[in-house]
């Protein structure tokens, strides 16, 4: 066999597949061909490497170098210059924004320094879709110890010593959940796990099925030892076809290679997995109505108790985690409770993944220790705000969750000093928000979603969303009074305490954060008729400020509407009658010359002239 | 109720009874004593729903509604019949005849019928039935496969549902009868099932589907402008197809491909980092 000198992991997750990954592979192993290099360098597609909005990305090993936004027409260059001269190519190296130096080594990239990978500790290392790639970093060895030299009493021991939290959003302990289930009387068990991962703006789950897919199947092998269950689901959203795909092919190779099916490594240990295809209800990330849903009826949730730990799917005793969740296990199992615990906080041990999204520099999927100050997710690992852009908000846990400020930055992230700000750990959504976001129309945005997916059973959920949403549209249209404000808490505080399920429970939670800590911009929505993000466009006028302005033309150039005008470096006139309020204006200009006015403001100005 | 009516029938007391019954009623009421003088009003008139008998001399009620529906999909049928359970109303059913009156039936019967007929045809496109008897004729063979692989599956319905809309690429009504019968199980609760879970559609989509993501990342970054500018420049709205057929238009929830927002993917080509202004490019790659 030749010598190996060099392998390229390039990144086959859904957003660098989307970038153009899998061309860019062609044209490289094409490429190293034409090169006769194709004997020494491998060339493996990865699942999700994490830096998404950098993608398509490649990392050569064994140097570790970094190479963001990789299409097939860079591959010419970068197999010339780094493969055949040996010389890296600084062009394609990943620079932080506002210094021009490139950082070529990934774990110095800032974005990655601060990260501790455990649940995602083979992202970009193996080939998702080779098991062989999996056992040979240890894949399959926390399994075979549970199955052969642990009690189900051994495990549900080491889990509860462990205080891993479930991690899909109500950070129930993990190793309780299983001593209910391995209590409950009954000869057939079901383990199953939840990839219905429905937040809005978090892809955590996604990334571990694409990137490790039988570091999932090893968690349930686990987790169906501790509890006796012999048979278990995945449940994944349709929307995430390559995770599916991927799961598929690992189910198939686990079972090829004796590890699911039949006597489990001659152990005499049974389980079975299969694929459920989710069809898009969000409710149906509630356990309870996930459940229903696998039976293969609408989805909606059911009074507890009984628990599924008692009674669960076709009335079985059931088990149900999160893909995260699932990921921790092999690892807490191979290296005992005290390394798991040896990270975090003492109620909220281990890691947590976020997915960083929104107006941060730096987006993609981290992992970081729990405990981990808020300020520095977004400052150090996200890279602060776009250039330009002031911090306004960051947005926890989904349509569950809320809107944390400025001035609770410094909250460590655990379940508890989360929830104390009002919104939640969730499942791992973290959607940085700056000042062109408008926090009543953020709450806005996330009403309609509840409303949307409120399956309808709790009248107070049903009903007491769409009040609220209704509430909400006034505000941002122009139509708010004084007291809605205090009928929205109100209205929050009832369908809180009066939904069945999760959803209801949380779901006026986006409203109640951005009272509590934006209720400035209510009011001015209410009283001044004033959106100063310049989002609810019944609130806003946009003008030029002449001081500001250099008259560079750009806004002019880029108006739809051709509603401004202006001689070169003279200030620019925004022509109201014309404008329809699109903020290209205001998005394009580089000197924050265009501004934002309560919806009257010339109004008021006409009136003036005329006197 | 107003509708034009064509009775066929060889016995002229029920063309005659139908005529005095119907017309009362705001309908217009034209009788044939064959199937052959039915055709040669058909050719020249412009009729809502045939009300036909099955067992005519020379050409029976079969062999007219054959052609009907080769020549004007559109009319609907309703059938006469004596025996409901034999063969020919099968026959009759399955080339897709709205409803039967059993011999004899009752003045509010008929009504009540040709009523329902008439709306049903009044509120449906012309367009839609062909289409939606076309792409299930056509796949009826797949579509009863999967049905029988997934009749003893536990749970079965979910996954029967998703792999006949990935088949049909919707699920029109006629499906779902077929499906509940296939199954077993109410044809409520198919429905049920349908309108719960977001991924189903009863509407069938254009030949490239738009999907515009609304997730939290994508709306902070304004997904909602580009939902505005597709919906302007194909001037339809969410869940809708164009008259050319060429798109449908549709949000879903997250993508989760949130370092790309905002994301539409049309058919399966994920774009990311969409600018609104550069929407009407995007979609010509695929006109």
């Amino acid at each position: 066999m030749d010598k190996i000198r060099s392998n390229i992991m390039l990144c086959g997750g859904t957003g660098c597949i989307a970038s153009g990954s899998l061309k860019a592979r062609d044209a490289l192993v094409e490429e190293l061909k034409k090169h006769d290099l194709a004997d020494e360098i491998t060339v493996t597609l990865t699942g999700c490497n994490g830096f998404c909005a950098q993608g398509p990305i490649m990392i050569v090993y064994p140097e570790d170098i970094f190479y963001e936004k990789i299409t097939s027409d860079n591959i010419p260059l970068l197999v010339e210059e780094h493969f055949v001269k040996g010389r890296p190519v600084e062009k394609f190296m990943y620079k932080e924004p506002e210094k021009k130096s490139a950082v070529p080594i990934m774990n110095e990239i800032p974005f990655f320094k601060h990260q501790v990978l455990r649940a995602l500790r083979n992202k970009g290392l193996i080939d998702p879709e080779k098991i062989e790639e999996y056992i040979a970093r240890d894949g399959y060895m926390a399994a075979a110890k549970a199955l052969t030299e642990m009690t189900p009493g051994d495990i549900v021991e080491v889990m509860k010593d462990s205080g891993l939290r479930g991690r899909g959003g109500a950070g129930f302990p993990t190793g309780l959940k299983w001593e209910f289930c391995a209590r409950s009387q009954g000869n057939l068990k079901y383990i199953l796990c939840n990839g219905d991962e429905g937040d809005p703006g978090a892809f955590m789950d996604r990334s571990v099925m694409e990137a490790d897919p039988h570091v999932v199947l090893e968690g349930m092998i686990i987790a169906a030892k501790a509890i006796g269950a012999s048979r278990g689901y995945i449940y994944v959203r349709a929307e995430y076809p390559l995770a599916v795909e991927r799961l598929q092919k690992a189910i198939d190779q686990a079972n090829e290679y004796g590890l699911l099916g039949e006597n489990i490594l001659g152990t005499g240990f049974n389980l079975d997995i299969e694929l459920y295809l989710g069809a898009g209800a969000f409710v149906c990330g509630e356990e309870t109505a996930l459940m229903r849903s696998i039976e293969g009826k609408r989805g909606m949730p059911i009074p507890r108790p009984p628990f599924p730990a008692q009674k669960g799917l076709w009335e079985k005793p059931t088990v149900l985690n999160n893909v995260e969740t699932y990921a921790n296990i092999p690892q807490i199992i191979l290296n005992g409770a005290d390394w798991f615990k040896s990270l975090g906080t003492e109620k909220s041990t281990g890691t947590k993944v976020f997915a960083l999204t929104g107006a941060v520099n730096n987006i993609g999927l981290i992992e970081v220790p729990m405990g981990i100050p808020l300020r520095t997710i977004i400052f150090d690992i996200g890279g602060g705000i776009k250039k330009g852009r002031i911090f306004k908000a960051v947005q926890l846990g989904g349509p569950s969750g809320g809107c944390i400020p400025e001035d609770h930055l410094e909250t460590p992230v655990t379940y508890e000093d989360i929830m104390n700000t009002g919104a939640i750990v969730g499942s791992g959504g973290m959607v940085v928000m700056d000042d062109s976001n408008c926090m009543v129309n953020v709450a806005r945005f996330f009403l309609d979603f509840t409303t949307d997916e409120s399956c309808g059973k709790c009248s107070p959920c049903r009903i007491g969303t769409k009040v609220m949403k209704d509430k909400l549209v006034d505000i941002t249209e122009g139509r708010g009074k004084e007291e809605d404000i205090e009928l929205l808490e109100d209205l929050a505080h009832d369908i809180i305490s009066t939904s069945l399920c999760g959803l209801g429970q949380t779901a006026p939670n986006p409203v109640l954060t951005t009272i509590k800590y934006f209720r400035q911009e209510y009011e001015e929505h209410i009283r001044q008729g004033w959106c100063k993000a310049g989002v609810c466009t019944k609130l806003s006028t946009f003008y030029i400020d002449e001081e500001a302005c250099k008259g560079c033309t750009l806004c002019a150039r880029s108006c739809p509407q051709q509603a401004i005008t202006g001689e070169k470096k003279k200030p620019h006139h925004i022509n109201q009658e014309l404008c329809i309020k699109c903020r290209t204006c205001y998005e394009k200009c580089k000197f924050g010359a265009v501004k934002v006015g309560p919806v009257n403001m010339f109004e008021k100005k006409d009136k003036e002239v005329k006197v | 109720m107003s509708g034009n009516v064509l009775v066929v029938d060889d016995e002229p007391v029920v063309l005659k009874s139908c005529d005095r019954i119907l017309t009362p009623e705001g309908f217009t009421v034209k009788g044939a004593s064959s199937v052959k003088e039915a055709m040669g009003l058909l050719q020249n008139g412009d009729f809502d729903i045939v009300i036909t008998d099955l067992k005519m001399p020379e050409m029976g009620g079969i062999d007219l509604i054959r052609w009907i529906k080769e020549q004007n999909p559109a009319t609907g049928i309703v059938v006469i019949t004596g025996y409901p359970s034999q063969e020919t109303i099968k026959d009759a059913l399955h080339l897709g005849i709205i409803d039967y009156l059993p011999k004899p039936f009752s003045p509010a019967l008929l009504i009540d019928v040709a009523s329902k007929a008439v709306s049903f045809v009044k509120s449906k496109g012309v367009e839609e039935i062909k289409t939606e008897e076309h792409d299930v004729s056509e796949k009826a063979n797949e579509i009863k496969n999967v049905i029988d692989t997934n009749r003893n599956r536990p749970g079965g319905l979910i996954p029967v549902l998703q792999q006949i809309q990935e088949i049909l690429g919707y699920l029109p009504p006629a499906v779902l009868r077929l499906i509940a019968r296939g199954l077993n199980i109410p044809v409520s609760e198919v429905h049920g099932v349908v309108s719960f879970y977001s991924f189903f559609t009863m509407k069938p989509k254009g030949k490239h589907n738009i999907r515009v993501c609304l997730g939290t990342a994508c709306y902070v970054k304004r997904s909602s402008e580009i939902l505005a500018k597709l919906k302007d420049l194909l001037g339809i709205e969410e869940q809708e197809i164009t008259e050319d057929k060429k798109f449908s238009l549709e949000t879903v929830r997250c993508l989760g491909a949130c370092g790309l927002a905002p994301v539409v993917v049309v058919d399966h080509d994920i774009h990311g980092a969409v600018d609104p202004v550069k929407v009407s490019e995007m979609i010509r790659e695929y006109d």
